[in-house]
């Protein structure tokens, strides 16, 4: 992975994390300024490396599905990268989720491109593969921040009567 | 060179509202961190309250909350006509117009030296921060932080105007356009803080309809046929369709919480607003006119049914 794809990725975690802060905060009440941003750079860290196994991820998938595995390695270029600078869009009021599924969309047809390539696939399997790796690695990051939070959390929100 | 120049308008604009709409959550983190209180300091001489004698209970409370030009504790110049006009024409009322219902900290914009600074240069920025907080207000993440913010807000403002949880009293919201959704958010709120009677009214409400008012008794619904702010609200918010049956507006509306006044053909800003006191309605009354002796009425018809039943009313 080249430098400036390595801090491409950071910043797209960092985005990614400000973008889920709020919720989270929500859950922390009295939560120091320091603790937050010591979250954030957690977030930022974790979303990372999330976004770095994602081409790896759906590397992997095809080699499982597919009769002969890819001789080379899906890795981010990055063009590619580029547009997950965007995620924070998650933060924006109402619109926020729509957008940022979006995003992942554009990026993940942009991914499925590179791995028919390299793979020597259709691009639908291709798509396919990108798609599975991209909601199971979804899914597993958010149960490391509900993990997290629940860890964190020393007072439930009052209930509203 | 004309298309150039709409392009970099265009682009501005939309950088403009990328950063305002991602700045928009602050002050709600803000709030659930619990790094600032919310303030209920006032101008010098400015009352907590204006209307009936501080001295013995009013026949009820009365909250107005205003829509996107409300900017500062000081009523707005539309805004100000209506409170002013149920202050005349209601001495047996006690009302509240200082609420900030775009401000969870309840800190005017008009206080802040940041916004200070903007209202000199781009004064519309003001209005597109207050449409972002409504759209803050409805999303479903940041709704329960806004409405707790909001509520509490406005349930110690009514304690400092002197009223007295479980005293009965009571709490009439009125709500101008955006001030809906705010107005449905606190619902809950009032009711854990103050077990208030509490009733709403929303005159061209702009409100996505997701909020509980389970416990409020009844809402008022103040529309006309010329109102397209209003009618853009019912169509872009699902919970607002007849088809989301489970959201809070349907609920109540089937349980027949919810009772449409027509105040045709007033649009909702402009020279023919519901708040006009220049335009005229064929018997001679203006549209101010009529809107606050719908007000009127419908409160002191509320207030008698009360007094002839013991229960809650439906």
């Amino acid at each position: 992975m080249s430098p400036i794809v390595a801090i491409l990725l950071l910043v797209a975690g960092l985005s990614e994390a400000a973008g889920r802060l709020l919720p989270v905060v929500a859950r922390l009440s009295g939560v120091s300024h320091v603790r937050v941003v010591g979250l954030l750079l957690a977030g930022a860290l974790v979303d990372g490396a999330v976004f770095a196994l994602w081409p790896l991820s759906a590397w992997a998938v095809a080699g499982l599905v597919l009769p002969t595995a890819p001789s080379d390695a899906l890795v981010w270029t990055p063009g590619l990268a580029v547009p997950l600078v965007l995620a924070g869009v998650l933060a924006f009021p109402l619109l926020g989720p729509l957008l940022h599924l979006l995003l992942m969309v554009g990026v993940g047809a942009g991914l499925a491109g590179a791995l028919a390539m390299v793979a020597g696939i259709d691009w639908w399997e291709a798509a396919g593969c990108v798609a599975i790796a991209g909601v199971g690695l979804g899914v597993s990051v958010e149960a490391v921040r509900r993990l997290v939070v629940k860890l964190n959390t020393r007072r439930a929100p009052e209930p509203v009567a | 060179m004309i298309g150039l120049a709409l392009l970099l308008l265009l682009g501005g604009l939309g950088l403009v509202l990328i950063a305002e709409a991602l700045l928009a959550r602050y002050e709600v983190l803000v709030y659930a961190a619990g790094w600032r209180t919310p303030t209920i300091s006032r101008p010098e001489g400015m009352s907590y309250a204006r209307g009936a004698d501080p001295d013995r209970p009013p026949d009820a409370y009365l909250v107005y909350l205003d829509g996107i030009g409300k900017r500062r504790f000081h009523d707005t110049r539309d805004g100000g006509r209506l409170v002013k006009a149920l202050i005349n024409r209601a001495p047996e009322l006690r009302v509240l117009g200082q609420v900030q219902p775009y401000s969870p900290l309840a800190v005017p914009l008009a206080d802040r030296p940041v916004w200070t600074w903007v209202r000199r240069r781009i004064g519309l920025l003001l209005f597109l921060h207050n449409v972002m907080q409504i759209f803050v207000a409805a999303d479903r993440r940041y709704r329960p932080l806004y409405n707790r913010a909001v509520g509490a807000q406005i349930a110690t403002e009514l304690q400092v105007a002197g009223y007295r949880p479980d005293s009965g009293i009571p709490v009439v919201l009125l709500s101008y356009s955006g001030g809906a959704q705010v107005a449905s958010g606190a619902v809950n709120e009032l009711w854990a803080q103050l077990r208030t009677p509490l009733w709403l009214i929303t005159l061209g409400g702009f409100h996505n309809g997701a909020n509980d008012i389970t416990h409020a008794q009844h809402l008022y619904q103040l529309t006309s046929a010329g109102d397209w702010i209003e009618r853009v609200g019912t169509r872009i918010f699902p919970q607002r369709w007849r088809l989301f049956r489970w959201s809070g507006w349907n609920r109540a509306d089937r349980e027949g919480k919810i009772t449409v006044h027509r105040l045709d053909p007033a649009t909702h800003i402009g020279p023919r607003s519901y708040i006009s006191p220049d335009a005229r309605l064929p018997d001679g009354r203006s549209h101010l006119d009529r809107t606050t002796d719908t007000v009127l009425a419908l409160i002191r018809d509320r207030l008698s049914l009360a007094a002839d039943s013991d229960g809650p009313l439906p």
